[in-house]
């Protein structure tokens, strides 16, 4: 089980990074089997490589986006619903990924 | 534009790459590169391009992440970092340019008219 250390979080980079990959990479690979792999490479690519995960206390964390999120995409058309529907999932997605990879059951 | 200067360009640009290479082994690891695009002493700004393996595995966000804020830290003459995938995100058809931006018939931010469906590519 994890020792999870809020504090330690703090400093998410340099401690928990192995951690922080994995749970990225499992929400990556969920969304691109199951959506459109295109648009799950782009929300990869131009959304969450500026995208920092907090934590909330009580095994709850948040993945905080970038401004204008649906202004970021580049080399593919969606319409934004659809996109703001994709990318609340993709957030819940990591969300749990991070629940799960620090041993807090979602 | 070169930005590099005789006193010392060098000797950072090689302790940018020793703390990549330190730091982010994964990034070779796992078949990526990273390479040192620009590097500005006066202003302390370093652009570093992820490439191959990195675009699209799912972990390049985090990596990003990482390197711009851990290096900021390490480094006391790097201020600012510069990283990207490129927009080369290999594999997905479509998204060969990097540099292309699709063409939304009036796309306006915050102007919300983008919501007819999802065909808007062909025009009328």
């Amino acid at each position: 089980m994890s020792d999870f250390d809020p504090e330690q979080f703090e400093d998410k980079y340099a401690n928990y990074f192995p951690e922080l990959q994995r749970a990225y990479k499992s929400a990556f690979e969920t969304m691109n089997d199951r959506y459109d792999s295109e648009l799950v490479h782009a929300i990869d690519q131009f959304v969450l490589n500026e995208s920092e995960p907090f934590y909330e206390g009580d095994g709850q964390f948040r993945v905080e986006l970038p401004e204008n999120p649906y202004d970021r995409l580049q080399g593919v058309v969606v319409a934004e619903e659809k996109f703001e529907e994709l990318m609340d999932r993709y957030e819940d997605e990591l969300e749990a990924e991070l629940q799960s990879v620090f041993g807090f059951e979602a | 534009m070169s930005t590099e200067t005789e006193d010392g360009g060098d000797e950072l640009r090689e302790q940018v790459g020793n703390f990549l290479r330190r730091n982010f082994p994964q990034i070779e690891m796992h078949g990526g590169s990273a390479a040192i695009q620009d590097l500005d002493r006066e202003t302390g700004e370093v652009s570093i391009q992820l490439g191959g393996a990195c675009s699209g595995c799912g972990i390049s966000p985090m990596t990003i992440q990482a390197i711009k804020t851990r290096m900021v830290d390490e480094i006391p003459e790097i201020e600012k970092v510069h990283a990207n995938t490129g927009g080369d995100t290999g594999g997905s058809e479509g998204m060969s340019g990097g540099s292309m931006s699709p063409s939304f018939p009036g796309h306006e931010s915050s102007s919300g008219d983008a919501d007819d469906d999802e065909g808007p590519e062909a025009p009328f």
